[in-house]
């Protein structure tokens, strides 16, 4: 009699734990024999709008913007995932991120103080659709009047644009505000002056580095910076090959040939005396001799 | 009279702890313990918003349903245990019990808000590494959260003096949905085409509470607290009409046949 309890409860565990097994199972073949979801149907997602997003959210507006902005993040990484080639953060144009915008401006509608999410939307909405970059960075101009680093963000907007005179404008607003620092007053006369040069991509992407308290963001001024950097030397050295073609009249059969000219022209070299990219990656040698480029598995962008 | 009140508000916190109401916290925890720990690959950096945002939203939101669902079965367990007999048969007045039931979930509440609060505190000190000003500077924030579980309660309380429990949860429910729909309530009133609409529905907006008005979780995220006028308006606000509500169920109840 003391056995039946005990053969019932083995039972019962074992039509658990077999249960359990073929629901698995069956989960997993259904996921192997179900077709993928069609792409253009999800990028068809129905997204609140972001007014009607605030009213439904009930007071739990911040929550809601951050779900907004973690989908955002997911969006853009998923998809550069799926691009399968390395893209740079603010060169996503020619990924097909519709979504973005609506997702950044509902979670800048639900949290307007949510600095960070403006940022974002001002270094990577731009090659995507710079209009709705300008409106939402704008929007946050509006709602946080004291935030200097939105007129930055905004400058730098039309920086790209190569609207130079309208960057300085803004540049000049944002100096105005107490506690931006000096900075951004030459940034604006800078603007004004040089606004395509180099010096001033380099100390936007110093004080977009310095400034943003993302970590991707930061990363992408980072290599910006780097690809400035290998500009200029890939410069000098196709200086340095087309004074050799001059002299000898033909290309360059490898580096040794003009190691002296690099020493002279302070070009950094490995032991082989080949030019080293600013990550110290040696630099390719094009068209039996006659050009240059950064190595393939270099982390700097390539133009 | 008092000591009535805070004797049926003790044995209300009491009952509460017996229902385990506070097993919730159990479950806040895990929340925000996974939430610090994973939160981090999601956030692009806002850990320590998303900290705040989700620990204060979570706050607010067990503590309504524990307002609504605690506060409807109030009365209604007294009634349906048939011990209401026993306690009006001492020199206890309606007005003292309900007060005193009203109390003791407030009581029970604030102990949730209270570790919750500190649950949060902690979250910060692991995704911050250390100090975060976060941890001072959200507390404003908490009290306003808890003033608003303190007038669902009170809506709570009305409603279960006259309803059946299931009725009492829902139209708790609509009021608080309703309380954070207000700016639409009073723009509508404005934009109303009749006069009598209009005042219908600025009528409806000045008798419901504005739960907006107890809504600074975005604020405390960003480390600003609420203006102290504002939070003294609101803190007024909240004991006059938890006090008009009380008086209200007090006036239903005292004519309300047990039979």
């Amino acid at each position: 009699m003391t056995d039946v309890p005990k053969r019932k409860t083995t039972s019962l565990l074992l039509v658990a734990v077999a249960g359990l097994i073929t629901a698995a199972s069956l989960t997993h073949w259904l996921d192997t024999h179900t077709s993928p979801p069609d792409p253009t149907l999800q990028e068809q997602e129905l997204y609140l709008s972001a007014g009607a997003a605030r009213r439904l959210s009930l007071g739990f507006n911040a929550l809601v913007a951050d779900w907004y902005w973690m989908r955002s993040l997911q969006y853009v990484g998923r998809t550069i995932l799926n691009a399968r080639e390395h893209v740079e953060l603010d060169d996503l144009g020619k990924l097909n991120l519709k979504l973005l915008s609506p997702m950044l401006d509902a979670a800048t509608a639900l949290d307007p103080e949510f600095i960070e999410a403006y940022e974002y939307a001002a270094i990577v909405l731009p090659p995507i659709d710079v209009n709705e970059a300008i409106r939402i960075t704008r929007k946050g101009i509006d709602a946080n009047p004291n935030a200097w680093r939105l007129y930055h963000q905004l400058g730098y907007i039309y920086w790209q644009q190569r609207d130079y005179a309208t960057a300085a404008r803004i540049y000049e607003q944002g100096a105005a505000i107490p506690g931006a620092p000096e900075w951004m007053k030459a940034m604006k006369a800078r603007m004004a002056v040089e606004g395509g040069s180099p010096a001033t991509a380099r100390e936007i992407y110093i004080r977009l580095y310095e400034q943003s308290g993302d970590q991707k963001i930061r990363d992408m001024a980072r290599r910006r910076l780097l690809q400035l950097d290998s500009s200029k030397e890939v410069e000098n050295i196709n200086k340095v090959l087309n004074a050799f073609r001059s002299r000898t009249g033909r290309c360059i059969n490898s580096w040794a040939e003009i190691t002296p000219a690099f020493r002279a022209g302070g070009i950094g070299m490995d032991a082989t005396g080949t030019p080293l990219d600013p990550t110290n990656m040696p630099y390719r040698l094009l068209d039996e001799g006659c050009s240059v480029e950064l190595a393939p598995q270099s982390e700097i962008p390539k133009r | 009279m008092f000591n009535l009140v805070l004797a049926i508000a003790r044995n209300t916190f009491r009952e509460a702890l017996r229902d385990r109401i506070l097993y919730n916290l159990v479950l806040f925890v895990m929340l925000l313990t996974g939430a610090a720990i994973f939160i981090g690959e999601l956030s692009g950096g806002q850990e320590r918003k998303i900290i705040v945002d989700l620990g204060l939203s979570a706050m607010l939101l067990f503590g309504v349903f524990i307002a609504i669902f605690v506060g409807v079965g109030l009365v209604y367990k007294e009634i349906e245990r048939r011990t209401i007999y026993a306690i009006f048969s001492k020199p206890v007045g309606r007005g003292e019990f309900l007060v005193g039931k009203y109390l003791g979930l407030c009581l029970t509440l604030l102990v949730n808000v209270l570790v919750m609060g500190l649950g949060v505190c902690l979250a910060l000190l692991y995704v911050s590494r250390g100090w975060d000003p976060l941890i001072i500077s959200i507390w404003p924030s908490i009290l306003l959260i808890y003033f608003e579980l303190t007038i669902v309660t009170a809506v709570a309380l009305l409603f279960s003096s006259f309803s059946s429990p299931a009725l009492s949860a829902l139209l708790t429910f609509l009021i608080f949905i309703i309380g954070h729909f207000s700016a639409d309530l009073k723009n509508l009133s404005n934009l109303a085409p009749s006069a009598a609409t209009r005042w219908l529905l600025a009528a409806v907006y000045y008798i419901l509470p504005n739960l907006a008005n107890y809504s600074f979780i975005a604020g405390a995220a960003h480390g600003h607290s609420p203006d102290p006028t504002r939070l003294l308006a609101a803190t007024v606000f909240a004991a006059v009409f938890v006090t008009v509500l009380l008086a209200s169920a007090t006036l239903v109840f005292s004519h309300r046949n047990f039979k």
